[in-house]
């Protein structure tokens, strides 16, 4: 009697992976990203593009469920960290080979650490594993098996492996061999990268089919967003990754089956004044920006729903903490947007001395309150949002002129000359941990934006948290670093270095042809997993542009 | 027998290392001030890395210094001339490939998108200004003049986005920027050539208007429009710019707006260099084509 039902699921087996199986023949993803990878080599990735082919190429020893936010074994069946959390210990898959044929041992991990780890490399992934002075010491204990060893514990150390693409240490290739389910078979900068099926690569379906189900994926370079989504339209493209809220709804209107938002996003969009005592700005506007009072009324006085309504079209959420609502273990849920209320941002104001004088709002020593924000004129979004920002601070008298600089510009001022009073600008966050944002939180830190590289902690409450950061680095212990990260949060909330605005949710566009598809709210949104997506039919080879 | 010959060779040659001499002045003045615009533009040196929360203040620093963002502008420009003099272009800032390599891998496609645009241009332009000119009626000097001059009211971008929506081929548009200037000035000068009284001559005489155009107006009319050959080349190669950028046409145009965006110094100047030469070429060959054209109808 079992054999007839072993038969059958057989059958139905071999039934659902035909078409999987047929879809893989001649099938190619096409999509576009905005610029030209910096690099291909995995540890010094440091933007978008070349984190985009990072992720399509790389192995890595554990991946993150961009859906579930839970680690999953991938080139390591298994991994242990030390009590201590200063190391961790990796059993590797065996019999595995790089996408040339070279096998995969834990020599190439150890090769991998090393280079990660080398100074010289300023690797931004190797940065992160940097928890101290001292070495790194990789110890391979057999031919799939080794333990890393770091001079000082490192919190949420497993998760960081995500971003270390596996070298080999004996490919001709270097960087071009890789683990992960595709690798660049060609490349011609400002045009396009064609990336075909690693031969090698390791992980097969319920079924037994080797993947990835494509063979090959095309990614042109195009900046124009326009342009983007004409091309998604006529097929040519099967997806957009992030989607602007304009062209969301113009594509939810004409193709609804298309149209995804997977939810809010870890970005944030937030404003924060120049308090750099440096800054060439007058002395009495810097009064105005290191007092919490002044910061908080220009909060208040900001209307975060019609941000939202308007500039967003509903696709986003008002912002309230360094932490999104999408990081679900970290946001502090307890948190809630300060509120749009002229009356009590004036009341503020009036304590700090302010008054409105014929609707014009003055300081103690009568001058007219009005700064300039400056913001990337590229970003469209944060265009319209200085403008809706501008209208609301003109009804409680200040007077805000909005500046749009093209980014280097930008960040020649934030970070070089200071010549800005206030600034507005989105942060992109990949990593989930907020040890992840040590260097933007600690006041003696280059990206602490407001006031980069403080000698000694500026304020109480600066100094606070950067006992805050430096105690739930330095802990294993999640409850008590959560409670840590939390009053952090609460800190910002009431001090308002950053005045956050909106968080966005992650919007994509996707062909109906492309199968298996989950956007979700964390990089790379739509094709997280790639190696399980496929497209109906299959395409030829050649068909389309460039 | 000897020095009768010898004598123009010797002008020529003096001539030709004259026009040599002033191309490279003007190559070297165009490379440096190039170099100085870029260089002292805001951001130079920067990159958007910086802003990492991961990078450390020593990586950060390493970036800085990565992008030449403490080297000073002579110092740049020894190092360009000291590469340029061993035949190196130096490397992209922001594409990370030698210069060299990236320049030889899209200037084919430039020169195909140019050359194509030009002939259009031309063969448009000069046909309709030649009918204008001789057509009794007037109706398609009207005609070809307003085309000429709608396409000239249109930015090279628009006519470049439009040619986007209805997926026609991208280098048609360089055509239709280079045909209205063509077909303006071809229109003025062959005008003006058939208002000179030996060609009223020769409509008086009974020529046929092929006759009158071909030996008459058009020789009068040569030496000026072959001055114009060479605008016309500078003026093709500035609309590649915008019509490879929106076209996706991987091109030196579109190399150059991405490395205007990228603040990318070394990519810049070689562009700038290039692109100077080609036009110092183009106006040199037409100038001297032109001149002894001229020198002979004198």
């Amino acid at each position: 009697m079992k054999l007839p039902a072993i038969s059958a699921t057989l059958l139905l087996m071999g039934l659902m992976s035909g078409p999987l199986v047929r879809a893989q023949r001649g099938s190619q993803l096409r999509f576009s990203l905005a610029s030209d990878p910096k690099t291909f080599n995995p540890l010094l990735v440091d933007d978008d593009a070349s984190e985009a082919i990072r992720y399509l190429t790389g192995g890595v020893l554990v991946r993150l469920n961009r859906e579930t936010q839970q680690l999953e074994p991938d080139l390591a069946t298994s991994w242990r960290v030390s009590r201590a959390g200063n190391s961790i210990t990796f059993t590797l898959r065996r019999n595995l080979r790089f996408s040339d044929g070279t096998p995969f041992t834990a020599q190439d991990v150890a090769y991998t650490i090393q280079r990660l780890m080398d100074p010289v490399l300023h690797s931004p992934t190797g940065d992160s594993f940097r928890s101290g002075p001292g070495n790194v010491t990789a110890r391979i204990i057999g031919k799939n098996q080794i333990t890393i060893v770091f001079p000082r514990p490192i919190v949420g150390l497993a998760k960081l492996f995500d971003q270390v693409g596996i070298l080999s240490a004996h490919s001709p290739h270097k960087e071009m061999a890789v683990l992960g389910p595709y690798y660049v078979a060609e490349y011609k900068p400002g045009s396009y990268l064609l990336l075909e099926r690693n031969p090698n690569y390791w992980k097969r379906d319920g079924a037994g089919n080797q993947l990835p189900y494509i063979e090959s994926i095309r990614i042109s370079i195009e900046e124009n967003r326009d342009i983007e989504m004409l091309r998604l339209m006529r097929g040519e493209i099967d997806f957009i990754n992030s989607l602007d809220p304009d062209l969301y709804d113009r594509l939810a209107r004409q193709a609804p089956k298309m149209a995804y938002d997977a939810g809010v996003s870890l970005d944030s969009e937030q404003m924060w004044f120049n308090e750099v005592p440096a800054a060439p700005i007058p002395a009495y506007k810097k009064a105005w920006f290191t007092s919490t009072r002044f910061r908080r009324a220009v909060s208040e006085s900001i209307n975060r729903a019609d941000l939202v309504r308007v500039v967003f079209r509903g696709h986003a959420q008002p912002a309230v903490s360094w932490i999104s609502p999408a990081n679900k273990f970290w946001f502090d849920a307890g948190l809630h947007p300060h509120p749009f209320d002229r009356k009590d941002a004036l009341r503020l104001l009036a304590e700090d001395g302010f008054h409105l004088q014929n609707g014009v709002l003055r300081d103690r020593g009568g001058h007219a309150v009005e700064f300039s924000v400056i913001t990337n004129g590229g970003n469209m979004e944060r265009v319209h949002m200085a403008a809706m920002i501008q209208q609301d601070l003109a009804g409680i008298g200040i007077r805000l002129n909005v500046v749009t600089l093209d980014f280097p510009s930008l960040i020649d001022r934030i970070t070089r000359s200071f010549n800005y009073e206030a600034c507005l600008l989105g942060l992109v966050n990949d990593g989930l941990d907020p040890n992840a944002q040590m260097n933007v939180w600690l006041s003696s830190a280059d990206n602490h934006q407001w006031d980069p590289d403080e000698k000694t902690p500026a304020t109480a409450w600066e100094a606070q948290i950067d006992r805050l950061m430096r105690a739930q680095a330095a802990t294993l212990d999640v409850k008590k670093r959560k409670q840590e990260v939390d009053e952090v949060q609460q800190i910002v909330w009431r001090e308002e270095p950053f005045i956050y605005l909106v968080y966005k949710d992650a919007l994509a566009g996707v062909s109906t042809r492309l199968r298996n598809v989950h956007p979700v709210a964390l990089r790379p949104q739509v094709y997280w997993n790639i190696d399980q997506l496929w497209i109906a039919g299959g395409r030829a080879e050649g068909r389309g542009w460039n | 027998m000897g020095s009768v010959v010898g004598k123009p060779r010797r002008r020529l040659v003096r001539k030709l290392s004259g026009h040599v001499a002033r191309i490279l002045v003007v190559l070297l003045a165009g490379g440096f001030l190039g170099a100085t615009l870029v260089r002292l533009a805001p951001g130079y040196g920067t990159n958007p890395e910086e802003l990492d929360s991961r990078l450390s203040a020593a990586s950060i620093q390493a970036l800085r210094q990565a992008r030449g963002a403490n080297e000073g502008l002579a110092s740049f420009y020894a190092h360009y001339l000291e590469r340029l003099v061993r035949g190196g272009l130096g490397e992209s800032q922001t594409l990370n490939e030698p210069v060299r390599q990236l320049l030889a891998e899209r200037f084919p496609e430039t020169l195909q998108s140019v050359g194509l645009g030009l002939a259009l241009g031309w063969m448009a332009g000069l046909a309709l200004a030649m009918a204008a000119v001789m057509s009794r009626t007037g109706i398609a000097g009207v005609a070809a003049g307003l085309l000429a001059s709608i396409l000239l009211c249109v930015p090279a971008a628009v006519l470049a986005l439009l040619f986007v929506i209805v997926q026609a081929p991208g280098r048609l548009v360089i055509g239709l920027i280079v045909f209205p200037n063509i077909f303006h000035y071809a229109r003025n000068l062959l005008a003006r050539a058939a208002a000179m009284p030996h060609v009223l001559t020769a409509r008086a005489k009974g020529l046929g208007n092929a006759r009158v155009l071909l030996r008459h107006i058009l020789p009068v009319a040569a030496p000026q429009l072959l001055a114009l050959a060479g605008v016309s080349v500078s003026m093709a190669f500035a609309a590649a710019i915008p019509v490879e950028v929106l076209c996706d046409l991987p091109g030196i145009g579109q190399l150059a707006w991405k490395a205007a965006m990228g603040r990318d110094l070394p990519l810049l100047v070689n562009l700038t260099m290039i692109v100077t030469l080609i036009t110092l070429v183009a106006n040199t060959v037409a100038d001297l084509v032109a001149q002894p054209r001229q020198a002979g109808e004198a």
